[in-house]
C-alpha cells in the first residue's frame, strides 16, 4: 500500500516574530504543523500492518525567504523521514510565497500524479496551526477526484481496496466506510506520535529528499487572494507573579488582586 | 446582480446574515432540511431554495455533483465553519477553482474581508479577485428578518462513501461561551476524580467550569461543551482561572479576550504566565483547596 503524507513547513505560532503591530512572518520559526506528525504516524503503523509499499511525505513550502526556508523545510523532512516515513518530496518556488490554499493543493495533486504515481491514500492532519483551515486536503480530493473524509479519530479497517474509520464530529462519531484510493484528515487524538531514536535520526540521512520547483510539475499558479495586512492577536497582561510565600499567603495575594480588580466582593 | 450561493443545514442557517450583509439575492441550499428550514430561509430573505437530501452523511463530493450545474456565476459561496461545512466549503472551493477564506469575521468591502489568521493568534484582512468561498461561524453575522417568498426545489445527493454507523456524543447544557467566571482546567490534573477541586472552587465562585482539548478530547472526562481553545470554544469572560494549563497558543487562542486571567501552575516557565495577569506559581493540589476554603469564608459562603 502506497500512503502519501502531507505534511506542512508551519509558521511556529508559539514563536510569532511581531515588530510595530505586524507578525513579521520571514522572522518567525517553522516547525512541522503539530497534527501532520499524528499523520506521519499513522501512515507508518498502516505500513507495518499491510506490510509492503512505501509512505510519502509531500511538503508545501508557502514562507519567505525561498533560500533560507529550503534548509528548514529539508531538516523538517528529515524529522518525519526519521519517524520512519520513506521518502519526501519538498516544493518550493519563489511562486508559492502569498499564494492561498488553491495553490499548496495544486501544488501537491500534481506531486501526487507526476511523482508519486499509485497510491492508494492520502492523509493529512485535520488542520494546521497556521493557517488552521481545514481546506486543504478536501481541495485535493476533489482536484483528484476523490472521496475526502475528514476528523478521522480512528482507521478501525483497512484492505487493499477500503477503509472504514471514524470520524470525530461535534454531536456524534460516525463511522464510515470508503473505497481507495481517498484521502482522509486525521485528528489530534487519533495516537501519539513516535519519537525517533538516534539511530533513527542518523539513518534518515541517507532516505530519499527531492525538492522540486512548479516548473518541474508543470504548474502555473493563479493569485486570486492578497493578504493586504497581518496583524498580531495581542493584549497587554500585568503579569504579576506570585511565587514567593507559603500556600497561605500565595492564596491571600491572590485574593487581594481579585478583588482589588472587581473579580470577587469580599464581605 | 449580485448572487450569493449559501450552504448550510438546518442548524446553521444563520450565516444567511453574510449573505444579507454582502448584498444581492441568495441562492440556499440547505442539506438535509425539509420545508420548515424553507420557510426560514425565506423569512431571511432567500430567492431561491434548493433542498438536498443527503442521506445518511452529507458527503462533499455528491453533494457538489447535485448542485454543480447551479454554481457557476456564483459571486460568493458561503459556509458554516462546522466540521462538515468547513469539509464541503474546501471541496467545492476546490472544484470550482476559488481561493476559500476560512473564519470570516468582517467584510470590508465585497472583495475585501478579514479573518483570523496564524490559528487565531493574527488578524488579517485579505483582498480577492471574482468569487470567493467564505467559511463563518454560523452566529457571527446574524441575520435579519426580511421575508420573502423563494421558488422551492429539492434534489438528491447519495454519498459515494457509505455510513455504517454513528455513536452519539454525551452533551450538557452548558453555554461556556456566556459564563462570566471560567475555572478552567488541564493535565495538570492527575486523575478525573481530582477535577472535584476544581468544581468546588467554580462552585465558590459561581463559575463554570472550562477546560484544555486533551481533557475533553482524549481523557474525555469532562464533554465538549467544556472545552476552550482554537478548536474549542471562544470565551470572554471577566475571570478566567486557568489550571494546570501550560498555555499553548491553541489554547490561548480561546481565551485571549477575558478581562482578567490567573494562572495556577508549578512551572514558572510555564508560556501561561506570559498570558495572565495574576500567577501562581505552585502545586494545584496544594493551592486550591487552601483558596477555596479562604474564599468560601471571605465570601461567606
Ligand atoms: C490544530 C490544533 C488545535 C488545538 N486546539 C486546542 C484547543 O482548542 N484547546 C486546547 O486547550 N488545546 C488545543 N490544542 C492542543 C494544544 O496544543 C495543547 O496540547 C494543549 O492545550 C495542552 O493542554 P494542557 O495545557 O492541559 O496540557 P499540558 O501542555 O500537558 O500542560 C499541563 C500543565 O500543567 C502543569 N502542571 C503539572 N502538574 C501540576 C500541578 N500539580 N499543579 C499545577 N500545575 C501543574 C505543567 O507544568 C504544565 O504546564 C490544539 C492543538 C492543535 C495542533
Ligand atoms: N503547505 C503544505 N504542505 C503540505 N501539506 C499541507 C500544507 N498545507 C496544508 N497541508 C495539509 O493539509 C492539512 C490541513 O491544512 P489546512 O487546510 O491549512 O488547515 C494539514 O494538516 C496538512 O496535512
Amino acid at each position: 500500500m502506497n500512503i502519501v503524507v502531507l505534511v506542512k513547513p508551519a509558521l511556529d505560532t508559539s514563536n510569532l516574530r511581531t515588530a510595530a503591530n505586524k507578525i513579521m512572518v520571514e522572522d518567525t520559526p517553522l516547525k512541522i504543523s503539530d497534527i501532520d506528525r499524528n499523520a506521519a504516524e499513522e501512515a507508518i503503523r498502516i505500513k507495518e500492518k499491510m506490510k509492503g509499499g512505501k509512505t510519502i511525505a509531500v511538503m508545501v513550502s508557502k514562507y519567505p525567504p525561498t533560500p533560507k526556508r529550503g534548509g528548514e523545510a529539508e531538516n523538517l523532512a528529515r524529522e518525519v523521514l526519521a519517524m520512519g516515513i520513506d521518502e519526501a518530496i519538498l516544493v518550493i518556488d519563489d511562486g508559492l510565497i502569498g499564494t492561498d490554499q488553491t495553490a499548496t493543493a495544486k501544488a501537491i495533486t500534481e506531486v501526487v500524479r507526476k511523482k508519486v504515481g499509485q497510491f492508494d491514500l492520502v492523509i493529512g492532519g485535520e488542520a494546521t496551526i497556521d493557517g488552521y483551515s481545514s481546506q486543504v486536503p478536501a481541495r485535493i480530493a476533489a482536484e483528484l477526484g476523490i472521496p475526502i473524509i475528514t476528523y478521522v479519530r480512528e482507521i478501525s479497517q483497512v484492505g487493499s481496496d477500503s477503509v472504514v474509520v471514524k470520524r470525530d464530529l461535534e454531536d456524534e462519531v460516525q463511522v464510515v466506510k470508503s473505497k481507495l484510493p481517498a484521502v482522509i484528515t486525521v485528528t489530534r487524538e487519533i495516537n501519539t506520535p513516535r519519537i525517533p531514536p538516534l539511530l533513527q535520526i542518523r539513518m534518515a540521512m541517507k532516505k530519499p529528499l527531492s525538492k522540486v520547483s512548479l516548473g518541474d510539475l508543470g504548474l502555473q499558479v493563479e493569485r486570486r487572494a492578497r493578504t493586504t495586512d497581518l496583524k498580531p492577536l495581542q493584549i497587554q497582561r500585568k503579569k504579576v507573579l506570585i511565587e514567593s510565600g507559603t500556600v497561605d499567603e500565595k492564596a491571600d495575594k491572590l485574593i487581594q488582586y481579585l478583588s482589588q480588580e472587581g473579580v470577587v466582593t469580599p464581605r | 446582480m449580485r448572487v450569493i450561493g449559501v450552504f448550510a443545514t438546518p442548524s446553521t442557517l444563520e450565516v444567511m446574515g453574510l449573505a444579507q450583509k454582502l448584498g444581492g439575492d441568495a441562492l440556499v441550499f440547505i442539506l438535509n432540511g425539509g420545508d420548515e428550514a424553507a420557510e426560514r430561509a425565506g423569512r431571511y430573505g432567500a430567492g431561491r431554495v434548493v433542498l438536498v437530501d443527503c442521506g445518511a452523511m452529507c458527503d462533499p463530493a455528491a453533494l457538489y455533483d447535485a448542485v454543480a450545474g447551479e454554481l457557476s456565476g456564483l459571486t460568493h459561496l458561503v459556509f458554516p465553519a462546522t466540521k462538515d461545512g468547513k469539509t464541503i466549503a474546501g471541496y467545492v472551493a476546490g472544484k470550482l477553482g476559488v481561493p476559500n477564506l476560512v473564519d470570516v469575521v468582517d467584510v470590508l468591502a465585497p472583495n475585501k474581508f478579514s479573518k483570523y489568521s496564524m490559528g487565531s493568534r493574527g488578524a488579517e484582512e485579505v483582498e480577492v479577485d471574482g468569487p470567493v468561498a467564505l467559511v463563518v461561524q454560523p452566529k457571527r453575522f446574524q441575520p435579519a428578518e426580511k421575508p420573502s417568498k423563494p421558488a422551492v426545489e429539492r434534489r438528491r445527493a447519495a454519498p459515494i462513501v457509505e455510513l455504517t454507523g454513528r455513536e452519539e456524543k454525551a452533551k450538557g447544557s452548558l453555554k461556556i461561551e456566556d459564563a462570566e467566571l471560567i475555572v478552567s482546567v488541564g493535565r495538570g490534573f492527575k486523575k478525573q476524580e481530582d477535577l472535584k477541586l476544581a468544581m468546588e472552587l467554580a462552585e465558590v465562585l459561581g463559575a463554570q467550569v472550562g477546560c484544555s482539548r486533551p481533557i475533553a478530547a482524549d481523557l474525555k472526562w469532562l464533554s465538549e461543551d467544556h472545552w476552550v481553545g482554537l478548536s474549542g470554544h471562544k470565551v470572554r469572560p471577566k475571570m478566567y482561572m486557568a489550571i494546570g494549563i501550560s498555555g499553548q497558543p491553541q489554547h490561548i487562542a480561546g481565551m485571549l479576550e477575558s478581562r482578567i486571567v490567573v494562572a495556577v501552575n508549578t512551572d514558572k516557565n510555564a508560556p501561561i504566565f506570559q498570558y495572565a495577569d495574576y500567577g501562581v506559581v505552585e502545586d494545584l493540589y496544594k493551592f486550591i483547596p487552601v483558596l477555596k476554603e479562604k474564599l468560601r469564608k471571605a465570601l461567606g459562603k
